[in-house]
C-alpha cells in the first residue's frame, strides 16, 4: 500500500482551484445498451407544457429548469430518459431506467463536469507542475481521475429522479392526463 | 480493458473503474459491485427508517435489535476503535451532530442523554444484537461509505479485476498494478500516489459552513480547530475513513494509533505546511 505526497504549491498563487474535473462515464447509446440490454429504444421526446411542469413541481417539490423531456420507450416495457442536473458548481449529465410501470430501474451517470467562472486554465499554468516533482513527472488535469476531499453530494441526482419520477406519472404513464 | 461507471449512492456519487478481460465481465462485476454498496447503504443508513441503524435509534433502548452480520462487523471495528482512540471516535456523537443540525432528528420516542457514549452500548455476539444502556443515537456515516468501498472492491477482486478504484465521494481503494494519482482537495491541495490500499479525506469546509461543528469531539464537546484537512491512507477504506474523524479531533496527537493500525495521515492546517503522522508511506 504506500503513498506519496507530492505538494503542489498552490498557496502561493492568488487564484481558486486548478483544472476543472470533468469525466464522461458513458454515451446516451452505451447507457441505452446498459440498461435496457437487447431492447430496442424509441425515441418518445416531449416538450412539457406550462401546466405539465406546474403539476410535476407541485408532485415533486422540484423545480423544472428544462422543459425538454428526452424519453425513449424501451421495447420490452420502460423508458430511458436523459436528463441534466446542476449543483453548485457541477453539471451532472444522467440517464434514468424505468419499468413499464414506473418504477425506478437503474440510475446512470453519463458525465460529470465542474465548472468555475473565472475558469482559465490552460496548458501554460500547468506545465509549471510538470517535471518539478520528486520522482516521474505528474501531467495535471488529464492524469488526475481520483479525487478526495471536496464535497460531492447526489442531491441534485436524487431530486432529479424524483422529478423525473413525477414527470412519468403525469406525462407518460398509460393513464396519464 | 477498463470501464468505468458512476451512480447516485450513499448520499454521494460513487464510481467504479475496473479492468477485465472483456466488457461482459466487466459489466456484470461493477453491477455486482454497485449491488453491494446499496446493500451496505440499506443498512446503515441514519435516514432511511428501515435501515439497522434507524431500528438500533428506535428500539434498542428497550430490547437488543438483531442487526446483519455487516452492520455487527461494523459496530464491533468502530467499538473497538472507540476503546484504542479513548473515545474521539464515537459513534454516539449522532446526539450532538442532530444537536448541530448536521443530521436531521430521527423518528426515535427518545432524546439521546448529553452524558451517553460509545460506551453505553453493548453489542451481544451470539444474537448479533445492540443493547444500549442510556438513551443515544447512532450514526454509521463516519464509517459506512468506507466499508460500503471495501466490499465493493472485495466483490471486483473476486470477480478477477486485473485492478480497480472505487470511490464514494472521496472515500477510495485502490487495486493494484497501477500506482494510482490522488488529488486531494482541500485548502491547500496537494497530490498523492496511491498503489494498493485506501484513502479518505475530512475537512470539508463546506459541510463545516452549513454545519458547524459537524467534527465533534464528544468527550469536551469542542469543535475540531477550523481550516483542518485530513487525509488517511490506509490498508483498508473503514479504516482509513474512521480515522479521518480521529485525527480532525486529536491531530498530532493521533499519531500513535494510526502508527498501531498501520495507517498514515496527511495533515494541513490553516497556519501550518503539510504534516505527515503515523506510519512511514
Amino acid at each position: 500500500m504506500r503513498s506519496r505526497l507530492i505538494l503542489l504549491p498552490l498557496a502561493s498563487l492568488l487564484t481558486a482551484p486548478p483544472a476543472a474535473y470533468a469525466t464522461t462515464y458513458l454515451t446516451t447509446e452505451q447507457a441505452q445498451t446498459l440498461m435496457f440490454p437487447g431492447a430496442q429504444l424509441t425515441p418518445d421526446f416531449r416538450v412539457l407544457t406550462d401546466a405539465q411542469a406546474a403539476a410535476i413541481r407541485k408532485d415533486s417539490g422540484v423545480d423544472v429548469l428544462s422543459k425538454e423531456l428526452k424519453a425513449w420507450r424501451a421495447s420490452t416495457g420502460g423508458w430511458f430518459i436523459l436528463d441534466r442536473v446542476v449543483g453548485k458548481h457541477e453539471f451532472i449529465t444522467f440517464a434514468l431506467a424505468l419499468e413499464a410501470n414506473g418504477a425506478v430501474k437503474d440510475v446512470e451517470i453519463l458525465d460529470y463536469r465542474e465548472s468555475y467562472g473565472d475558469q482559465v486554465r490552460g496548458q501554460a499554468w500547468r506545465a509549471q507542475f510538470l517535471g518539478k516533482q520528486h520522482g516521474a513527472p505528474v501531467k495535471l488535469g488529464q492524469d488526475i481521475r481520483n479525487i478526495s476531499g471536496a464535497t460531492l453530494s447526489s442531491k441534485h441526482v436524487t431530486d432529479g429522479v424524483r422529478r423525473l419520477l413525477s414527470t412519468w406519472a403525469l406525462v407518460l404513464a398509460p393513464h396519464a392526463a | 480493458m477498463q470501464r468505468e461507471r458512476a451512480k447516485p449512492l450513499l448520499g454521494t456519487i460513487v464510481s467504479i473503474r475496473a479492468s477485465f478481460g472483456d466488457v461482459a465481465e466487466a459489466d456484470a462485476a461493477i453491477a455486482e459491485a454497485f449491488a453491494e454498496i446499496r446493500h451496505v447503504h440499506r443498512l446503515m443508513s441514519f435516514h432511511d427508517p428501515q435501515s439497522d441503524v434507524s431500528r438500533i435509534n428506535r428500539e434498542a433502548l428497550f430490547a437488543p435489535v438483531f442487526v446483519g452480520p455487516a452492520t455487527f462487523e461494523v459496530l464491533t471495528w468502530a467499538q473497538r476503535l472507540a476503546l484504542a482512540s479513548d473515545g474521539a471516535f464515537d459513534v454516539t456523537a449522532a446526539g450532538m451532530a442532530v444537536k448541530a443540525g448536521a443530521l436531521p432528528a430521527p423518528s426515535s420516542p427518545f432524546e439521546p442523554r448529553p452524558a451517553a457514549s460509545w460506551r453505553d452500548i453493548e453489542l451481544i455476539e451470539e444474537m448479533s444484537a445492540v443493547l444500549i444502556h442510556k438513551p443515544l443515537w447512532i450514526d454509521l456515516g463516519g464509517v459506512a461509505k468506507g466499508y460500503a468501498v471495501d466490499r465493493a472492491m472485495a466483490v471486483l477482486k473476486a470477480r478477477g479485476a486485473q485492478g480497480a478504484v472505487v470511490n464514494a465521494g472521496g472515500d477510495l481503494a485502490v487495486q493494484g498494478p497501477d500506482v494510482e494519482p490522488v488529488w486531494l482537495r482541500g485548502p491547500d491541495s496537494a497530490l498523492i500516489e496511491l498503489g494498493q490500499g485506501a484513502l479518505a479525506s475530512s475537512g470539508d469546509e463546506e459541510a463545516d459552513r452549513r454545519a458547524p461543528g459537524v467534527h465533534l469531539d464528544m468527550r469536551n464537546r469542542r469543535r475540531t480547530p477550523s481550516g483542518r484537512f485530513v487525509s488517511v491512507v490506509a490498508d483498508t477504506c473503514l479504516v482509513a475513513d474512521a480515522l479521518t474523524k480521529v485525527v480532525m479531533i486529536d491531530g498530532e496527537a493521533a499519531g500513535p494509533l494510526l502508527e498501531s493500525l498501520g495507517a498514515t495521515a496527511f495533515l494541513s492546517e490553516a497556519q501550518w505546511p503539510w504534516r505527515q503522522l503515523g506510519m512511514a508511506a
